[in-house]
């Protein structure tokens, strides 16, 4: 982005789009909503959905399966709004590999897309390019965050109950012994649940007393469990190592990051640098804190499938991992793999409140800071 | 930037797509060449010195400073039956068409008769670990024949395996285009003269 674009952002702030997003033929863009604004972006492998503040839920990208809910299959390449659902205000949504779950005010939850593993939580397996409720949640429940993984599916409470739906061949949405379940099912840690993200094939949650754990494919380190745990994988299981309290995880594909109140911890496959860990550690089952966040508060973290994005307080954001289709948000054509967490400088004027990375993809949500209080930089 | 309301779904005007700044407007695809080092993995029966503990891979490219032609970073030397990922990936735009050193010698490279002559070399390079004492050391070497992206007219793409003595270089070049261009001019110019 140049001084151009800069100029023409208006104080409300843009989403800017960076990767394979489908939007603006994959060249790094941006757009904003007139008289509304982006609350919650969430991406899946190839698709994208923004909860706007008046309640108006957006997708557009790969729509293979039907997961943009818009009744067709078809590619969408900008932003379109999801009519069906306008009685409703949206609250959340949640994108996984192939599928989209929302939640509305109404208290119902959605599903829309992929559905080979019961995903969507529907009582089958066949796909659908319309968003259906999910008539297990009846407004008793008040979700709190939903989480959507390769072919899995997670909803939160507001009491901290956990339930989880679709595929379990790896143990990833933590029901033991069920290969696949097509209707929601509780997980239950023995105390309250605070968080959940699921990755491509392993999942990972946060209990409200900032305990992390978690369950599914075990290769590779990311879960951060000892070799004796790694038996149970198909189950959760607290996560050694981190002394401090956990606030959020976000699962990637291959690698897991946690937010405590003063770190960002990383674990897992690092090969493409989405640990953040440097140039020689490209695996460790270790959770270890990412050294050059250290003088940063962090506030928010974001995994794609191998590149990893967070927002410290002061509304900065760094990028580490696979640099491939300028996803990082450092260059589109000119890029290289980041092994350490990387201002990305295209920010600097401005203020980033949300961040949601894809397979290949990254969506920032940010305003333009006002002029004057650029020393605010100065860490 | 101008704006245009959103025409997808006919009445949806809330959303505002302004229009590409032109420093997005890409080279036409003579005019530019994409050189991506993708990864880099080594033998099993490869030994190095303890002394390579970490790598980096550079090429050199007619025109172009070699520090724009290197990987940003060394990565630790990849242990057996891995890679180690550089997706380090650079556009180079080429000089326009006209008197320009860069055409002069890619376009001799792309006329050489002598193998090698013709080859964008790929130098995979040993940087002594912070702190301890060392030069840097050349310690494996790779090619793409730009000849043979000329003649078949195929960029070298997906990602192609560079053999070497001591391991695997994947990269991938996508230059067909110019280099025709390239040709094309030099040899009307030869027949000019
Ligand atoms: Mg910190
Ligand atoms: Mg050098």
């Amino acid at each position: 982005m140049g001084e151009a674009e800069e100029a023409a952002v208006p104080e409300s702030g843009a989403v800017f789009t960076f990767g394979k997003s489908k939007f603006a033929e994959n060249i790094p863009s941006m757009f904003w909503f007139k008289n509304d604004t982006p609350l919650y972006i969430s991406c899946g492998d190839e698709h994208t959905a923004i909860v706007t503040g008046n309640g108006k839920l957006y997708t557009f990208g790969s729509n293979n399966w039907g997961q943009l809910g818009l009744g067709t299959k078809n590619t969408i390449n900008k932003p379109t709004c999801v009519k069906a659902l306008k009685p409703e205000k949206v609250k959340l949504a949640a994108c996984g590999r192939n599928h989209t779950l929302v939640y509305t005010e109404q208290g119902h939850v959605y599903a829309a897309g992929g559905n080979g593993e019961g995903q969507l939580g529907l009582g089958d397996t066949e796909e659908r390019s319309t968003f259906h409720l999910i008539s297990f949640f009846t407004n008793q429940y008040k979700i709190k965050q939903l989480a959507a993984g390769s072919y899995t599916s997670a909803a939160v409470t507001e009491d901290g109950q956990l339930f989880v739906w679709g595929d379990n061949s790896e143990g990833q949405i933590g029901l033991a012994g069920e290969a696949n379940v097509c209707v929601p099912c509780q997980v239950d840690v023995g105390k309250p649940v605070s968080w959940v993200s699921c990755g491509y094939y392993h999942s990972a949650l946060v209990t409200r007393d900032g305990e992390l754990y978690t369950f599914g494919e075990p290769e590779n380190g990311k879960l951060g469990l000892l070799p004796e745990q790694l038996k149970n994988n198909r189950v959760p299981q607290p996560v050694p190592g981190i002394l401090e309290r956990v606030n959020k995880v976000a699962c990637g594909g291959g690698h897991t990051v946690a937010l405590t109140e003063t770190d960002v911890y990383t674990f897992g496959l690092g090969q493409y640098g989405q640990l953040g860990h440097g140039t020689f550690i490209f695996e460790t089952s270790v959770p270890k804190a990412v050294e050059h966040l250290k003088s940063h508060k962090i506030c928010n973290i974001a995994c794609g499938e191998n590149h990893t994005a967070v927002i410290s307080d002061s509304g900065l954001m760094f990028t580490f991992g696979d640099g491939r289709h300028g996803k990082l948000g450092l260059g589109e054509e000119n890029f290289t793999n980041q092994f350490i967490p990387t201002l990305c400088s295209n920010f600097l004027k401005f203020t980033v409140y949300l961040v949601a990375c894809g397979g290949c993809h990254m969506l920032v949500f940010a305003t333009p800071r006002p002029k004057g209080s650029e020393e605010i930089l100065d860490h | 930037a101008s704006m245009m309301a959103d025409a997808g779904q006919g009445e949806d005007r809330s959303l505002a797509l302004p229009s590409l700044p032109p420093m997005y407007l890409q080279p036409q695809a003579t005019e530019r060449i994409r050189i991506e080092i993708i990864s880099l993995s080594l033998h099993p029966e490869t030994t190095l010195s303890e002394q390579v503990q970490q790598l980096y891979v550079e090429y050199r490219f007619p025109g172009v400073p070699l520090a724009e032609t290197e990987t940003p970073l060394s990565l630790g030397k990849p242990h057996t039956g891995r890679e180690i990922y550089f997706h380090f990936s650079k556009v180079i735009a080429l000089d326009p068409e006209g008197a320009s050193i860069q055409r002069e010698l890619l376009f001799s490279m792309l006329q050489a008769e002598l193998p090698g002559q013709s080859w964008l070399q790929f130098m995979v390079v040993s940087e002594p670990t912070p702190g301890v004492e060392g030069e840097c050391e050349d310690v494996g070497v790779s090619y793409v024949d730009l000849r043979e992206i000329l003649l078949t007219g195929r960029d070298v793409l997906d990602p192609q395996d560079l053999g070497s003595a001591i391991g695997r270089l994947k990269v991938s070049v996508e230059a067909a285009a110019a280099l025709c261009a390239i040709y094309c001019e030099g040899r009307r110019k030869a027949e000019e003269e």
